[in-house]
């Protein structure tokens, strides 16, 4: 039906953009602001049982995605409903999509980690508002020619819910990017976007599928129960803290995962920072820098003892790899830093640890009860 | 004169370094560079010095032990890359050692750490008593999770009393508290009637309470009243 149509409500339509399981997307103009948008249509006639409930969550959910206004989030300017068509009307952007850049092998460090830390801070954006977009994939990450990566399809995920309404464990989202918990049909939260993202970034380095198999139970058991391999195994050539991002961004609990999106783009701010200054292959001057020589890294510390060997006496050197003349300038102005932990005393420890605060609360309100019993 | 510092020391031990080949070192000495750089970020560069050990690396942490201990928590989540890391935290007197380019830092707050480090197994934080006291000094309570792990004596023959981080512990705790509490309660209260009913002179506690209190209920009624 909508494919035939000139017209979707106010739109009028110039073309055709791209097909999916829920619509078509078409090219259109909004007459009245004169303005061309990208027009993602959701057929309702499918669903004709459930249409109210659809309908209604898709108006929340739309209503949702389009208070989120920020540079790494597409922004859907207009939704509506016509002739058993849902709309949605978004900003349109040239470019193509991170999962057509994908398919052509894996993408340099920098710019990967650059994607990532875009899509993280978008995510971080939409979850402090308490959206989480649950279909997290290179599909839904948008490249355009200008400008930096933008996330797509938020809330819609949920969206498709409609089409489960029977199910119990009701699965949103695309399988291959799905969280363990979000594959198992539990309830999932911003966290589950976070291991998304995990996966993404992993196939960004990559180039190859994390999580792959033809059947779904074969995915889901994947996710669930199969460690990833660290991106620097397939690809050595990556730095290694990429490794250490990812296993925390892919932990299969979500208790033990990055807790926000926002801690998720400061470490890979981190990693961007660093992958940089090794690419300028200078030391980054400045107060404050820290600089690790990838190039370097695997080096062995010359006249660095081990653990074991380590005395009283021995000296350690100041790693190479990291800028610590900030504080060493520090340590030799003064001529004493820190002291020898004391014992801490009663009344700091009433006014600073809540428990004995609250055992000598009660404490003295007993012995005022006990006096008032003994002596009244 | 070298300046006397007392600091807490991190220190990040790959386990089984020496047996592993070549190859595999030069890996895991990258990852742990990695690990170092992304979890160290947090604290800032005038507050922690970096030093290199063959089989892992120090951090010296100037200012806020409890910056140190999140820091070696987050580095042993690098388990999961296939570092095996355990770490050893210790509080302890540094001394700059080395002329400008060379430097380096000595003492007993780097070999206690390296030692507890040693003593910990794969993936595993061990903490010394001075780190547990100096966390403590730093926010009253905030020593509560780190439960006693046992004690070791070192290749020095210097015994240490470890401390491990358990979040089951700031349950015992509380537990611990409430119970205290409870039985406060009990014996301030139980005294109380204790005493009174020892005295037989004394009126029932109830007619006492209405005796003693019902005038000032009255006058403040009337008080408002008016």
């Amino acid at each position: 039906m909508a494919k035939s149509a000139k017209k979707i409500g106010r739109y009028k339509i110039l073309g055709e953009l791209g097909r999916g399981a829920m619509g078509v997307v078409y090219k259109a103009e909004d007459p009245n602001l004169d303005r061309i948008v990208a027009l993602k249509t959701i057929n309702l006639e499918k669903d004709t049982e459930g249409r109210a409930e659809y309908q209604k969550r898709f108006m929340l959910e739309a209503k949702a995605a389009g208070k989120l206004n920020h540079p790494n989030i597409v922004t859907t300017f207009d939704f509506g409903e016509t002739d058993g068509v849902a709309y949605l009307a978004m900003e349109l952007l040239e470019g193509t999509d991170l999962r057509k850049r994908v398919q052509q092998g894996s993408i340099p460090p920098i710019e990967a980690v650059e994607i990532a830390c875009q899509i993280a801070e978008g995510l971080a954006y939409a979850h402090h508002r308490g959206i989480v977009h649950r279909d997290i994939k290179p599909g839904n990450i948008m490249l355009p020619e200008r400008g930096p990566a933008k996330i797509m399809d938020f809330g819609l995920a949920r969206m498709r819910l409609a089409d489960h309404k029977t199910s119990t464990g009701i699965v949103l989202g695309t399988p291959r990017y799905m969280s363990p918990e979000q594959i198992s049909g539990q309830p999932v939260d911003h966290r589950s976007d976070i291991f998304s993202l995990g996966i993404v970034v992993w196939e960004m380095l990559t180039g190859r599928r994390l999580f792959s198999g033809t059947e779904m139970a074969q995915v889901s058991h994947s996710i669930t129960y199969d460690e990833h391999e660290p991106p620097t195994r397939v690809n050595p050539e990556l730095p290694a803290m990429l490794d250490f991002v990812v296993a925390r961004a892919l932990k299969k609990d979500p208790a033990v995962r990055y807790q926000d999106a926002d801690e998720m783009a400061a470490d890979l701010h981190t990693c961007l920072a660093e992958l940089r200054a090794s690419e300028e292959g200078a030391d980054a001057p400045g107060e404050g820098s820290k600089t690790v020589k990838l190039g370097d890294s695997g080096e062995p510390t010359v006249g660095a003892p081990p653990a074991s060997a380590i005395a009283t006496d021995t000296r350690l050197p100041v790693s190479r790899h990291f800028d610590s003349t900030v504080a060493l300038k520090r340590l030799a102005k003064s001529q004493r830093t820190g002291r020898p932990a004391r014992p801490v005393g009663f009344l700091r420890r009433i006014a600073y640890d809540t428990l004995p605060r609250r055992l000598f609360v009660v404490t003295a309100l007993a012995a005022a009860a006990g006096s008032l019993i003994a002596f009244i | 004169m070298p300046a006397s510092i007392v600091a807490s020391v991190v220190f990040l031990k790959i386990q089984d370094f020496a047996r592993r080949p070549a190859t595999e070192q030069a890996r895991l000495r990258a990852q742990l560079q990695a690990v170092v750089a992304v979890t160290a970020a947090e604290i800032p560069p005038a507050g922690r010095v970096m030093l290199d050990a063959a089989d892992g690396a120090a951090i010296v942490v100037l200012d806020d032990p409890r910056a140190a201990l999140r820091l070696a928590e987050r580095a042993l989540n690098a388990v999961a890359v296939g570092l095996p890391l355990s770490a050893g935290l210790n509080h302890g007197a540094l001394q700059l050692a080395g002329r400008k380019g060379g430097e380096g830092m000595t003492g007993d707050g780097i070999a206690v750490a390296a030692a507890i480090a040693a003593f910990a197994g794969a993936s595993r934080v061990l903490v010394s008593r001075s780190f547990r006291d100096a966390v403590a000094e730093a926010r009253p309570g905030a020593e509560a999770p780190l439960a006693s792990a046992g004690t070791f004596t070192d290749p020095g023959l210097r015994t240490h009393e470890v401390f491990t981080p358990n979040e089951r512990a700031l349950a015992r705790r509380s537990r611990r508290y409430g119970f205290v509490g409870l039985v406060l309660v009990v014996v301030l209260v139980g005294a109380g009637v204790t005493m009174r009913s020892a005295n037989p002179r004394q009126q029932p506690f109830v007619d006492a309470m209405i005796e003693k209190t019902v005038p000032y209920w009255r006058s403040l009624v009337r008080r408002v009243s008016y």
